[in-house]
């Protein structure tokens, strides 16, 4: 009876999906207590606080209404980024292979700029109490500027937003495709057959370099330190998720500990070829590369401070070379 | 043409941060007038947390007086009793042994430890870098842990008194002892952290020509303290305060005052620190810690100026019937807030808090100044 449900495809993606999720909470603890606070000499936080403990502890908090011209779309995108998260993983599965127009790298780039897009949605949405002055011109103190227009920190967060998907988010897709120059195909089945046969890609000169290209662009995508200046603690604070509460917080918190262990596997597929799924030993390797990936940014995040524009751009520029380079090689 | 002059007609939108925002330890609204994320204009204002503490004083026994000066700074608040209880001794002409002078400097010094220790782990913190922020911390740590083995509390000591120091806070042989050995662990500490920090690139170049202070702006806005050195101006009122004629120590300066400078400013100096404690340990002498031997009279206002870690700190009052009168209290942040409005000018506004920090607010303390208009 095992076996037969085993056999039925849609049950073996939707246990796979469960397993990553429950793995995926686990490593923003990994993260800030086995990395950050080791490096900081600190007790750190338990294992299970931030990515399980803290989403539990939202989801029973009264919600707090938020502040934003368009309430409803604004509390929807938490909810929007998770779907597209999931959407990426159950793409990258073996099983959505029978569907090429799923199991494909447009598939996958096209909701991960979805993913993107939610951020500038967000941040736009968003007028927290932090910058709303007083209904009257304040020409007590002795101001100078009295009727100059005012503008939310979180607007400044969705203009970065934007700036980051015109040219912030070049290294992910140049490593993304990379593999595809390598195997001539965009179809996530034939690039994985490819390194079946002539081995992993991340084993390659072209390969190695896309690998340090997605390593970048894997922590501009998840706002990590140096590159999160969508959500600078210096600035705009929490950027676009100053409004969430309670249960959307903590689908905020669920969704990020998920997009980590998902980048991982889209890493897996793409650079060792080796698809997430339950039904194989290879899934160990998924759960190891997520791993790998969370100690390097957590390494790399505790020893820089956050970059600003005049940092930002030669670290993309420079990485965005490197990646034209790996496609070149790939090309050779 | 200065560089720096307030493009006030050209400004885009304001961007309000505060009274509350995590970068900002205390309660201040700054608004910033910028034009594409470059800040063209700063407008600090303060008055939220004021407590009124001159006029409180006004009519307390001295004795009094001077222990509630302690409130006005968590930081600071051995400089506040320090410079209190010294305007009444100058008034009053009391002498004050030689030993409570030797604890005094002591004190006052290893405050400025965990000032700019204070200020360097905020600093770090506001470039969002963490690690850098919790070394400084734990290194701070060692000198909170000082000044409550001296005072028996980690923030208000209550050292200082009318004729010297508390005997509570008299150093025998063992206090000694330990203050020395930390001294050691503190100054390779921080020699570890300042080593790592300027050879740091990254962490270079978010500080480097960001948030200038010119010399002869500084000289303007009348700035004071480690930010007015950082620009280059050796002035330290330590040199000319009697507390200090025993002790050889070096005025630091910096030539760019910019953030790397008020930084490394900090960061040397506290060796500076150091080197003075190690003199009064080496050379305290035997004696009494208090002179009880004077007497109460009225007094004319009296003033004090001391060097404590943020810049000038001024106490004026004079005494009628052993009660303070005509209170006026200014702090080193009052002078230097001009500085902090000018320096975020032209950086962008990632930069813009780093700026104000780079200045080492203390607006609590400020926020109990008042200025009186009179139409």
């Amino acid at each position: 009876m095992f076996e037969n449900i085993l056999a039925n495809p849609i049950i073996v993606v939707i246990l796979t999906i469960l397993v990553c999720f429950i793995i995926s909470t686990l490593l923003p603890g990994i993260e800030r207590k086995y990395i950050h606070a080791r490096i900081q000499q600190r007790i750190g936080p338990i294992l299970i606080a931030p990515g399980i403990m803290a989403p539990l502890k939202f989801m029973f908090k009264e919600n707090v209404e938020v502040s934003s011209p368009v309430p409803g779309l604004y509390k929807a995108l938490p909810i929007i980024c998770f779907i597209v998260v999931l959407c990426v993983l159950i793409a990258l599965t073996p099983q959505a292979y029978q569907i090429p127009a799923l199991a494909s790298l447009v598939a996958i780039v096209g909701f991960l700029k979805v993913e993107e897009i939610c951020y500038v949605l967000m941040g736009a949405l968003s007028k927290s109490v932090m910058s709303v002055r007083m209904p009257f011109p304040d020409k007590i103190k002795g101001a100078v500027h009295n009727n100059s227009n005012l503008s939310f920190i979180e607007d400044i967060s969705a203009r970065r937003s934007l700036r980051m998907i015109t040219y912030g988010s070049f290294p992910l897709y140049l490593a993304l495709f990379a593999p595809i120059v390598t195997a001539r195909s965009i179809f996530l089945q034939d690039i994985v057959a490819y390194q079946q046969v002539h081995g992993p890609f991340l084993f390659t000169v072209s390969g190695a370099i896309a690998a340090f290209v997605f390593f970048i662009g894997y922590m501009i995508i998840l706002n990590e330190y140096p590159f999160s200046i969508i959500k600078a603690k210096s600035d705009v604070i929490e950027g676009p998720y100053m409004e969430y509460a309670a249960k959307y917080r903590a689908v905020v918190y669920l969704t990020r500990g998920f997009f980590m262990f998902v980048l991982g596997c889209v890493f897996s597929v793409l650079f060792i070829g080796v698809p997430p799924t339950i039904m194989s030993v290879g899934f160990l390797i998924n759960i190891l590369v997520a791993l790998i990936f969370v100690f390097m940014m957590g390494i790399f995040s505790a020893f820089a401070p956050v970059f600003t524009n005049r940092q930002l751009l030669p670290t993309i520029l420079c990485t965005t070379l490197l990646g034209i380079l790996a496609i070149g090689l790939g090309l050779l | 043409m200065d560089k720096k002059v307030p493009r006030s007609n050209i400004i885009e939108t304001e961007i309000p941060m505060g009274t509350v925002h995590p970068a900002a330890l205390e309660p201040y609204r700054v608004r910033f007038f910028v034009e594409d994320e470059i800040v063209q204009e700063a407008e600090i204002t303060i008055g939220v947390n004021h407590r009124g503490i001159e006029r409180i004083m006004e009519g307390l026994p001295v004795e009094k007086a001077n222990a509630l000066t302690e409130k006005i700074c968590g930081i600071c608040s051995n400089s506040h009793i320090w410079n209190s209880c010294r305007t009444a001794e100058m008034g009053l002409g009391i002498e004050i042994p030689q030993r409570a002078l030797y604890i005094r400097v002591i004190m006052g010094e290893l405050e400025r430890l965990h000032s700019h220790f204070l200020y360097l782990a905020h600093g770090c913190e506001v470039l969002s870098h963490e690690t850098f922020s919790m070394r400084v911390f734990y290194l701070r740590e060692i000198v909170m842990e000082l000044l409550a083995m001296i005072g028996g509390n980690r923030v208000q000591y209550g050292c200082s008194v009318l004729g010297g120091v508390r005997p509570r806070c008299d150093l025998d042989e063992a206090k000694l002892l330990r203050l020395k050995n930390d001294m050691d662990a503190v100054e390779e500490g921080l020699t570890g952290f300042v080593e790592r920090f300027l050879a740091d690139s990254v962490v270079q170049s978010r500080i480097t020509g960001i948030g200038v202070l010119p010399q002869k702006q500084a000289i303007e806005l009348a700035v004071t303290g480690p930010t007015l050195r950082a620009t280059g101006v050796a002035r330290d009122l330590r040199t000319t305060m009697f507390e200090y004629d025993e002790f050889d120590f070096n005025v630091i300066t910096q030539p760019d005052g910019d953030v790397k400078s008020n930084l490394v400013m900090r960061a040397l100096e506290s060796f500076e620190s150091i080197r003075i404690i190690r003199q009064a340990i080496a050379n305290i002498p035997e004696g009494k810690v208090v002179n009880r031997d004077w007497e109460m009279v009225d007094t004319d206002i009296s003033e004090s100026y001391i060097e404590v870690p943020r810049g000038t700190l001024y106490h004026s009052y004079a005494l009628e019937s052993g009660r303070v009168r005509h209170c006026i209290i200014r702090t080193p942040s009052m002078a230097n807030i001009g500085a902090m409005q000018y320096a975020c000018i032209g950086d962008q506004i990632t930069d813009a808090q780093l700026c104000i920090v780079q200045c080492d607010p203390c607006f609590t303390c400020t926020d109990r100044a008042i200025e009186i208009i009179r139409r």
